[in-house]
């Protein structure tokens, strides 16, 4: 009974701790966006409420944060497209195909998962300079497909492996061809692994910095998180109100996702690492 | 029926090449570019010439590589150990029924999900001398009598650094355990607090023995993970101060920035080779044997 309680006692403990340290960054960052200077702690907590920080990212022409954020909605979401069509073809081909050589596939495109960034950048650099296309949406759309391709191949893997050839036997039978059948037979089958692996496509690419830091240049291809980074004040003070209102408004996409579908990105984060 | 198999092995090339072609073009086309690159005198508006083995002799003698280095592995340890210790605790914590599960579970995701430009940027401000949160919780609890000059010291910027990455990829240790957690059938326990045991004994009779091949895999992805630390680091202190915390990849970024492509990409050649020695350890022990695909 003792033992019991002194358990229960921790695990509360523990369960409060977890969501402050989870939290209070957050908390922190959403106070100093509505308040009109950043130095509220030093004033005995008076807050200056007020909706300046956001106003000025919103409407600042030269803050270029609207820029930003379509660059990186645009650049996330066509590679998070692709990369469940090609993923999709490429699991189809895996589980169902009888493809050989299947097994090296699968290691190599792990292995590649784990290649440093760094060892890419420096010649993919070199690559889309010759190509002329620095500081377009070309530039990041085609390095994030392929760098999202593994984790998304992984847990479409391990989604597909699931559902059961007599499937793919009896739309054969119907006349269907393989194409046809991915699409009306596997995806709607597998939606929640295909669900998820957006998700994370998503987030992945939205995420992402050094190739966006190392290929582009201005605000017509520069992705939110490195133009936040790079967010500079025009007197030396460093703007950290409006840093924060951009922060907060442009996580509030990604936040919104993962709290609603945190089931799926569970699912698909335990699949991708450890085996289904 | 042979030329339907025929047919069969044909479809299976043609739906797993757009994902071959794109791997080779964008992922191991570029690495192979490094390593050749690696050999090559390579500095912008100077002519390219074959140099051997010179960028890595160079490299030999550099003593701001070897800080890269010392810098990184001592990065590793300290972060990868703090994060596998909490995440194992949020994780034995979130495989309790408790009230509000969902919502502690969200709470743990977000660190996870948003940039690591943009969480940098918010531990900058935390880090902030004069007003920011670190310091005001630092001297309201006592733990210190003055302001900590954070991100200006070498102490200060490294523990900083490990603060804000614990913050930010315990998360993703504490799913996987949870996953090894959840797989242990309750019956175990169910039969050992029959037996009497108390639940410390259950954690090191059961738990631990039976989540071990899980902790060494998250152990593992979070090494390599680690190894490559680049957005953190260039937004929150830029290697700084006096390069104190410049980690390997933000070293070779500096030289591609720099516009030496040759020397860059010998540091990336290091970076690579360690990574993808611990990836072959990685493969071998989480993924060897998986088969019913």
């Amino acid at each position: 009974m003792i033992e019991e309680r002194f358990k229960s006692v921790l695990i509360w403990i523990g369960y409060v701790f977890k969501a402050v340290f989870c939290l209070t960054p957050f908390l922190y960052m959403i106070v100093i966006s509505l308040s009109s200077s950043p130095d509220f702690l030093t004033k005995l907590g008076e807050i200056e409420f007020s909706f300046k920080n956001y106003y000025s990212v919103l409407t600042s022409k030269s803050l270029h944060f609207v820029d930003y954020l379509r660059n990186s909605i645009i650049v996330s979401g066509v590679s998070a497209f692709f990369c469940i069509i090609i993923a999709g073809l490429a699991a189809y081909s895996i589980t169902r195909l009888d493809l050989p050589g299947k097994m090296l596939i699968l290691f190599l495109v792990l292995a590649v998962s784990m290649f440093p960034q760094i060892s890419l950048v420096g010649y993919l650099f070199k690559f889309m300079s010759s190509l002329g296309w620095i500081n377009t949406y070309f530039a990041l759309i085609f390095p994030y497909i392929a760098w999202i391709l593994p984790l998304s191949l992984w847990i479409l893997v391990s989604y597909f492996a699931q559902i059961p050839k007599e499937l793919d036997k009896a739309a054969l039978i119907d006349g269907c061809t393989r194409w046809q059948i991915l699409l009306k037979v596997i995806f709607p089958v597998a939606a929640p692994g295909i669900f998820s692996v957006s998700l994370l496509s998503f987030i992945f690419a939205f995420n992402e910095f050094m190739f966006a830091l190392m290929l582009t240049i201005d605000y017509r291809s520069r992705t939110i998180p490195v133009g936040i980074a790079l967010f500079q004040g025009l007197h030396g003070e460093i703007p950290w109100g409006n840093i924060m209102a951009a922060s907060t408004i442009a996580i509030i996409p990604v936040v919104l996702l993962t709290i609603i579908f945190q089931r799926y990105i569970i699912q698909g984060l335990t699949r991708g690492s450890i085996k289904g | 029926m042979s030329y339907r198999t025929f047919s069969e092995a044909k479809q299976s090339y043609t739906f797993i090449l757009p994902l071959i072609i794109f791997i080779l073009a964008f992922i191991l086309l570029p690495v192979v570019g490094t390593f050749i690159n690696s050999f090559f005198r390579d500095i912008s508006f100077l002519q390219r010439k074959f140099i051997m083995f010179g960028n890595y002799k160079q490299l030999f003698n550099d003593p701001g590589f070897y800080g890269a280095i010392r810098f990184t592995i001592l990065f590793i340890v300290v972060s990868v150990t703090i994060e596998i210790i909490l995440g194992l605790i949020f994780a034995l914590i979130l495989n309790e029924t408790i009230p509000f599960r969902g919502f502690l579970r969200a709470c743990v995701l977000l660190p996870w999900a948003i940039p690591s430009a943009i969480s940098a940027r918010l531990w900058e401000l935390i880090y902030n001398y004069n007003y920011g949160l670190a310091n005001f919780i630092c001297i309201k609890s006592g733990i210190s009598t003055g302001p900590i000059n954070w991100l200006g010291s070498s102490v200060g910027a490294f523990f900083g650094l490990v603060i804000a990455d614990v913050w930010k990829t315990t998360p993703f240790v504490t799913i996987i355990l949870l996953a090894g957690l959840s797989a242990i059938p309750t019956e175990l326990y169910l039969q050992a607090k029959v037996d009497g045991t108390n639940f410390l004994q259950r954690f090191y009779k059961i738990t631990m023995p039976l989540l071990k091949p899980v902790l060494v895999v998250a152990l593992l992805f979070r090494t390599i993970d680690a190894l490559r630390i680049f957005d953190l680091i260039y937004v929150l202190t830029h290697g700084g101060p006096g390069g104190a915390t410049t980690s390997l990849s933000l070293y070779a970024y500096k030289y591609y920035l720099a516009g030496d492509f040759g020397y860059g990409s010998a540091v990336s050649v290091i970076l690579f080779v360690i990574s993808f020695t611990l990836s072959i350890i990685y493969i071998k022990l989480a993924r060897f044997g998986e088969s019913g695909i």
